[in-house]
Order: structure tokens, then C-alpha cells, then sequence
């Protein structure tokens, strides 16, 4: 606050300097009382702020500020509650806090030995909150309208959808995927009886809030749906406030929120009768390598490989001597952890993928052992006539990205590896993704991401595999995982697929990566709010925060 | 009459050519922009959302057609009043426009008239007491504040007034938590003053600094001169032989800034999370919702060409040479 008053001060007394001597004095003077104004106004705002708290603590109300409004409205069949609660409908499946799969609407489910026909089973004394229940027609309605939407719900591999009676439901894959299984997990059932175009503005459904109110561009109001089936919320009404970073900081300040979603560089500054809760994240960043040597084309003519990432020596080399505890309190203000894979803390994240990093021994090793020397002596290794450089790139509008890339490339430097860090446009990485490292964030609640990352089938498609990765083995591991019939079957394949104890796709392995941190995302939380224990949260920060809204209570 | 019937066509004919330009303009830069839309639409589910699905999101959206017969069908549809569906709102692209511009309609025309009218009696006073103190403060307080940026001040005024001192609300049109039906006309205006007065402080330099420089040529003109021989002095001076003169510039600019307005309020209204068509401009841009930008782009030209159409009628009113001219 002060350092704001010092700049206002100085704007304003700038011209004066330059002018004649009455006027200097005339506003040197106005300064010192605009100043004395403001010091005056600090203290009061202080003050205040403490009476206000203590009314706080009965209420049943929330108002929270978690970041952006879904503008598309509140439709699941068009993609609404992919992250965080659907808070209007309820799901067939849903994930408890340690991500596990558990039953919502849905009290058992069945996948056929081939792993093509899905059959789930539903209450039948769930209620929308009209009065009318919820039958596995509207479950069959839900997804057959969200097929044909042209949303960003994926049913492309839903081949058919049946309800077999009113609390049977029967989904007819054309091929086998265990992570249908997010499909049913993240898709809200909207009723068919009262779903159409505006459904989105003033949506229905069976979950633990109903729809009071939406003022577009400012908030949403909801209260508790008096005929949900599950546990009662504490709460009775909860208020969204979609305000930008700024206004939701100003917003806490002035004691008007219960809860704010805040970026990591806001994490330093005190709210006064409010605590900073930094929730663990697979919101990753980490560079991805070129996997292959160079003189390759895409389709398009894209130039593919890099003969210097496609040695193994020098990916391994960089995941260990990367110091990633210095780049989080270093970059990220304390606020992230050390990311060693694409899915760290997930359920398919294999714990044996973690690299002992900052080891400078290690990297010396490595590199020698791969026949990388300085034989000439300008600081750089070289392996025959190739020398050990290669160029980094990163979307030049992102701060944490471009910091990352250029700590990593004074890392690397004593090593012998030279890292030239560039910032560009994501439309030129797009270009020059197959031929060049990326500094790339990624993070899902779902293991397709694994799969779209590593697949040789992904090999070039948008910024998925983009350095062309492949190896047979873990091919084949991630196709027995997708083809498994359940989650935890399938869980043990993604695993394997990191590490087997000899090959994988991750820093034990392979390397085609260099992960480097995973974000915390920021929240600050009313003193005496309990909000639970917040699950790791995907890419992405706010919303997914009130998926165990219905557990928050005061303390 | 024949002037008059002049006018009209010639104005039609302007603003036909410029609005088929604009559309053809806009609809070129946003095609060869580097933002993919299916991309812009999927955002973060960018790996849940596998390669047929984008392709039938663009399918979806029409954006697989050559961008000609995108044009074309769209340009037909316009002239048969349907503006498209905007991607990332799901809803009729005039509806989006309606909503939010009526909600920034409030804002706009307050900060409009609050600066236009503040701004010109500040030129006047300025220019009637030339080189006094009042008009050194005026002029320091006018060049501070065209050198201030919107967002600025405004961030300014939110930790000031609604942070420290808790007199107005940090943002949004109406209270949090309240039900439609329980918000009242006062707390619609308590949620407005403090956008409004951002946006008119920052309009007032504009108008008050040209009005007291053409007030200040008034002055030193032979007729003033001669007024002045005749004993006319202060108020009967400025009313008699001032008013109608500064009037034409200030009324000029103060028409001519409906666009700075909307480029004011675009930036008042994301400081002050106020609900406006500010926000939408912001997102439909960056999210390369091509038929929402066509539709706010159709809009905004209309909004500034009227303001600008405005100003020539105002014109013929206040000074008739302008009328006998065309005339001749």
C-alpha cells in the first residue's frame, strides 16, 4: 500500500519540478496533505476490517470469488462440471479426495469382459429438484445429447447408449477405454423433461444446489436443493462472484469474501482475518525433448527431431542436475512442489519415477558415460562433431514459463550444455515443436492425458507427442491399460508404463521429458472457514476447488 | 429541403460503404490472426478432447468451410437480421450484444454527460480567468489526468474508496447475494458511481483543455474587443458572445468521444468487474469468437457513426452558416 502511495506521489509532483518556483510550493503542499489524507484512510481501513469478523461466524451463507465465469452457461451436455462440482446435477460416478472412483447416482457398475459394453445401475429415489426422479432415460438423453453437440465432451468412441429399465443404463463403446470411465464421472445428467436451449441460463437437476439467480459477467446464486439424496450441505446459499484477480484481492481486503481463488503472485501479500491455503496441484510445467534425430517431416512439412535431445545421455543428464527445489521457491515463491511426471500424487502415478535431482556427480556421469566431452575447451561438450546446444522455447507471454526456461539454462550450463531459452508465440511453437524443447503445462484428473502425451499413435497430432516419443514396450502398456476393465486394472498398466523396473516413459526410463515444477494453486480462506481436504487439483485454478463443496462448514 | 435530402443520402452511403469495409476488414484479420478457434474453444480441456472431436467442433461451427463461403453465408444471414450464435457464449450473438450493452448503457451515458458537463464549465471558468489560480488548477488537474490510464485510476479509486474507506461496493452492477427482486434503483447507482466517476474524471481533460483554448481566441477577437469597449464584462460577455462559439469544439469532441467511451468503459468495466459490454469485446477477441467480434464490431461502428451523425445536426442548430454553406 505504501509503495503505491509513494508512486502516486511522484506522478503527480513530477511536472511541477520543471516549472516556476509558486507553483512547486503550491503542490508540494497539496502532495504532504495527499499523503497525510492517505495514511489516515490506511489506519481507518485497518480498524475496520477486525469489527467486521466476528459477525461472520453463524452465518449459513457463502460468498466465494473463484475465478471465471462458465460463459457457455451450465449445460453438461456441452461441457459444463468437466472440473469441480457440477453443483447442479449430480453423476453416475464421481472421485472422493484421494481421487478414487465411487458411486453417485449410480449404486454398481459393470464393464463386459470385452470390455465394450458398460453397464451401470442408478438409484431409484433420486428427484430432480422439480419433483420429478431421475431415470436412466435421462441419463441415456444426457449422453446421446451431448454427442452431437460439438463440445468439448469427447463421446466419439460411444457407439450407442441404451436404458434397459428405469434404473439401468447400458453404454456401447466401439472400442474398449477404461477412461470412458471420466465420461461418467464428469458429465452431469440433466433431466430430459426439462432440458432445452436455455437449459444453460437456469439449469435443473438432482444435485446438492439449486439455481437461484445468474447475473451474467458479475455472479451466480445458488441454495441447497431440499430433495437432494445425499448428505446435507451446511451451507443453505453460496454466492460466486466472478471478479478479476484484482477486484477479488480488493474484494477480500474490504472483508466482503468468504473465499478467493488468487495468483501465486498475490501469495505474499496479508488479508487481514483470512489465511493462504495453498492447495497441491498436477498444474505442471517441464520441457519436452525432441525424441528423435533430426531430418524428419510431418505431413505439413514441419522439420521433426533434434539431434542433440535425442540423445539419451543428454536428457537424463538435464532431469538430474535440474536443482527443482530452487525453481519452485525461486520462481513459483515457495508456492509448488517438484514435479517429477506428468501425473504426480494421481492414482496412476508411479512413485518410482521420482529422479534424485541436483546431482551434479550424476550428470557428469552420465555425460561422459554417453561419450559427450569438451575436447576443445570453449565450455561446451561435444560428441564428435555435434556440440552439446539446442533451443528452448516458451510461450513469450507467459512469466513462470520464461523464468523456468531461463533458470534451466544457466543450470545446464556449467555441465557443457548450452540451452538458448526463446519466447514465441504459441502459433509459432506450433511450428516448432517437433524440432526444438518446449516448455510445455499439462495436469489432468484423467490418465488419457498419459496416453495423448507418450502414444506413438499421438505421434504429431496438435501439441500432443509432439517429439515423437515411442517405444513399443510402453505402447503396449498403455493399450492393455486403456483396454482394462476397470480403473484400478488399468492403473496398474499406467504405472508400468512409467517404470517397469527396465523401461518406461519417465526420467528412469526414457526421459523424453524434463519435469520440473508443479504448481500450488492459491486460495485465501476466511480464518474459521473449513473447506475439507481439497483434492490435487488439475491444470487450471478456482473452480475445482468446490468439488467437496457439500463438506465445507464453519470450524 | 434538397440540403437537407442531401445530407441524409450522403450520410446512408457513408455509412453502408464503411460497414461492408468493417465487415470484410474484420472478418480478413480475424481469419489470418494466429488464434485457432477450435482451439480458443476447447482452452483447458486441450487433452481431453481428442482429434475427431475438434473436427467436429469445427464442423459444428462452420469453421471448416473455405473462409469465402464462411464470409458469404455469414454476410447473408446478417442481411436477413441473424447475426449467428456466438462459440463461446452458446447464445444468439444480438442477445449478447443486448444484454451487455444494456447494462453498460448506464455507465457510459453518465460518465458521458458528467464529463461533457463538468469538462465544459471547467474550460469556461479556466478561460474566463485566465492565468489566475483557478485556472492554473484546472489545467495542472487536466494535464495530470490525460496522462492517467483508465485502469489506473481505477484501481486507484477501488483501493481508496471501497477498500480503505468501505464507502462503495469493490465491483459488479448489483450486490452480491442479492436476489434480483430485492436489488433496489439505490444500490444499482451506489455500484455505478464509482466506474462513472472514473470514466468522467478521465473525460473531462479532453473537452475542458480545447474549451478554454478556444474560449481564450474568442477573448482576443475584434467583436470580444469591442463588446468589452461597450462595458460587457464576465458573465453577459461570455453568454452573449462566448457560449455559441466554444460550444461547436466541445460539442465536437465530446460526440466524437463515443468511441473513446467504449474503449474507457472496456477498461472500467474489467477493473470494476462491472457487467458490460467491455468484458465481452475482451473475451470474444481472444477466444476468436469470430461471429460475437463481427456483431460488437457492426455495433460499435454504429454506436460512434451516430455519435458522429449527432454532432453535424447539433452543428446546423447552433451555427446556421453551416446550413446556408451547403446551400450555396
Amino acid at each position: 500500500m505504501k509503495a503505491i502511495i509513494v508512486i502516486l506521489f511522484c506522478r503527480k509532483c513530477r511536472p511541477a519540478k520543471e516549472k516556476g518556483g509558486e507553483m512547486v510550493k503550491k503542490r508540494s503542499f497539496a502532495a504532504v496533505a495527499f499523503v497525510l489524507v492517505m495514511f489516515l484512510l490506511l489506519t481507518v481501513g485497518c480498524s475496520r476490517t477486525k469489527t467486521e469478523n466476528a459477525a461472520a461466524d453463524q452465518k449459513t451463507e457463502l460468498i466465494l470469488a473463484l475465478g471465471a465465469e462458465p460463459e457457455g452457461g451450465f449445460d453438461p451436455t456441452t461441457g459444463w462440471g468437466r472440473y469441480g462440482s457440477t453443483l447442479f446435477q449430480s453423476t453416475l460416478l464421481k472421485r472422493d479426495n484421494n481421487l478414487k472412483i465411487v458411486n453417485d447416482l449410480a449404486t454398481d457398475y459393470m464393464v463386459s469382459d470385452d470390455g465394450l459394453v458398460w453397464t451401470v445401475k442408478i438409484r431409484n429415489d433420486v428427484k430432480f429438484s422439480d419433483g420429478k426422479p431421475l431415470t436412466a432415460a435421462d441419463a441415456k438423453y444426457t449422453f446421446e445429447t451431448a454427442a452431437k453437440s460439438g463440445s468439448v465432451v469427447d463421446l466419439n468412441n460411444l457407439n450407442n447408449v441404451e436404458a434397459v429399465d428405469d434404473s439401468t443404463v447400458k453404454f456401447i463403446l466401439n472400442k474398449p477405454q477404461s477412461t470412458f470411465v471420466n465420461l461418467l464421472v464428469c458429465t452431469g445428467i440433466v433431466p430430459r423433461h426439462a432440458h432445452d436451449k436455455d437449459y444453460g441460463k437456469k439449469p435443473m437437476g438432482s444435485g446438492p444446489y439449486k439455481f437461484v439467480q445468474w447475473d451474467k459477467g458479475q455472479q451466480l446464486i445458488v441454495e441447497v436443493n431440499p430433495l437432494y439424496y445425499g448428505p446435507k450441505p451446511y451451507f443453505t446459499k453460496i454466492t460466486f462472484l466472478y471478479l478479476s484477480e484484482d477486484a477479488a484481492m480488493a474484494a477480500a481486503n474490504a472483508g466482503k469474501l468468504d473465499m478467493a481463488a488468487i495468483p501465486a503472485s498475490f501469495s505474499k501479500q496479508r488479508v487481514a482475518g483470512m489465511t493462504l491455503l495453498p492447495v497441491d496441484s498436477v498444474d505442471n510445467r517441464g520441457i519436452l525433448f525432441p525424441y528423435v534425430k533430426s531430418g524428419g517431416k510431418t505431413d505439413k512439412g514441419l522439420a521433426v527431431g533434434n539431434d542433440v535431445t535425442a540423445d539419451i545421455a543428454i536428457r537424463k543428464a538435464v532431469n538430474v542436475a535440474i536443482n527443482r527445489k530452487a525453481l519452485v521457491d525461486g520462481i513459483l515463491e515457495g508456492q509448488g512442489t517438484p514435479a517429477y511426471s506428468v501425473c504426480d500424487g494421481l492414482p496412476w502415478w508411479n512413485k518410482d519415477t521420482v529422479v534424485k535431482d541436483n546431482d551434479a556427480a550424476e550428470a557428469k556421469k552420465i555425460l561422459n558415460d554417453g561419450g559427450w566431452k569438451d575436447t576443445d575447451g570453449d565450455g561446451m561438450l561435444e560428441k564428435g562433431t555435434l556440440k552439446a546446444q539446442f533451443t528452448l522455447l516458451y510461450p513469450a507471454s507467459d512469466k513462470i514459463r520464461q523464468s523456468l526456461a531461463i533458470a534451466v539454462a544457466d543450470m545446464l550450463k556449467p555441465f557443457g550444455i548450452i540451452i538458448n531459452a526463446e519466447g514465441k508465440s504459441w502459433d509459432d511453437i506450433g511450428k516448432l515443436q517437433h524440432s526444438n524443447a518446449i516448455v510445455f503445462g499439462w495436469g489432468s484428473h484423467t490418465p488419457l492425458e498419459m496416453y495423448s502425451l507418450f502414444s506413438s499413435k499421438m505421434a504429431g497430432i496438435e501439441y500432443f507427442n509432439a517429439g515423437y516419443y515411442s517405444n513399443p514396450a510402453v505402447d503396449a502398456y498403455m493399450d492393455k491399460a486403456l483396454a482394462a476393465a476397470d480403473e484400478n486394472q488399468a492403473n496398474e498398466f499406467w504405472k508400468k508404463a512409467q517404470w517397469d523396473g527396465q523401461t518406461g516413459l519417465s526420467a528412469r526410463g526414457d526421459a523424453p521429458w524434463a519435469w520440473l515444477v508443479n504448481l500450488k494453486h492459491c486460495y485465501l480462506v476466511k480464518d474459521n472457514l473449513d473447506i475439507g481436504k481439497p483434492k490435487v487439483e488439475p491444470h487450471g485454478e478456482g473452480w475445482p476447488v468446490t468439488d467437496n463443496i457439500t463438506e465445507w462448514r464453519w470450524k | 429541403m434538397t440540403s437537407i435530402l442531401r445530407f441524409v443520402i450522403g450520410k446512408f452511403v457513408r455509412i453502408a460503404t464503411l460497414l461492408i469495409a468493417l465487415c470484410l476488414f474484420s472478418f480478413l484479420l480475424l481469419r489470418y490472426s494466429p488464434i485457432d478457434p477450435v482451439q480458443a474453444y476447447v482452452g483447458v480441456d486441450m487433452l481431453n478432447v481428442g482429434p475427431e472431436q475438434r473436427a467436429k467442433i469445427a464442423e459444428y461451427w462452420g469453421l471448416n468451410k473455405p473462409p469465402l463461403e464462411q464470409f458469404a453465408s455469414w454476410g447473408y444471414a446478417v442481411l436477413h437480421g441473424n447475426f449467428g450464435t456466438s462459440m463461446i457464449f452458446r447464445r444468439p450473438v444480438l442477445a449478447v450484444i443486448g444484454e451487455r450493452f444494456a447494462a453498460s448503457v448506464a455507465l457510459m451515458g453518465t460518465a458521458w454527460l458528467v464529463s461533457g458537463i463538468a469538462g465544459f464549465t471547467l474550460g469556461v471558468i479556466a478561460g474566463m480567468r485566465r492565468n489566475t489560480w483557478v485556472d492554473h488548477l484546472v489545467k495542472w488537474y487536466c494535464y495530470t489526468l490525460a496522462s492517467t490510464p483508465t485502469f489506473w485510476l481505477g484501481l486507484l479509486f477501488l483501493m481508496v474508496f471501497a477498500v480503505w474507506l468501505g464507502w462503495f461496493p469493490v465491483g459488479m452492477g448489483v450486490p452480491a447475494g442479492v436476489l434480483a427482486q430485492n436489488v433496489t434503483l439505490a444500490d444499482r447507482l451506489q455500484h455505478l458511481i464509482l466506474p462513472a466517476l472514473t470514466l468522467s474524471v478521465l473525460g473531462v481533460a479532453n473537452v475542458a483543455l480545447h474549451t478554454r483554448q478556444k474560449l481564450l481566441d474568442v477573448l482576443q477577437s475584434d467583436y470580444a474587443l469591442f463588446a468589452r469597449a461597450r462595458g460587457e464584462t464576465g458573465f453577459t460577455l461570455f453568454w452573449r458572445h462566448g457560449l455559441r462559439n466554444v460550444a461547436l469544439p466541445a460539442i465536437t469532441l465530446q460526440l466524437a468521444s463515443f468511441s473513446e467511451l467504449f474503449g474507457g468503459a472496456v477498461l472500467a468495466e474489467q477493473v470494476f468487474s462491472y457487467p458490460g459490454l467491455g468484458q465481452t469485446i475482451v473475451e470474444a477477441g481472444l477466444r476468436g469468437d469470430v461471429p460475437l467480434l463481427l456483431g460488437i464490431a457492426i455495433f460499435s461502428a454504429l454506436f460512434v457513426f451516430s455519435g458522429n451523425l449527432l454532432a453535424d445536426i447539433f452543428y446546423r442548430l447552433i451555427d446556421p452558416r453551416i446550413t446556408e454553406e451547403a446551400a450555396v
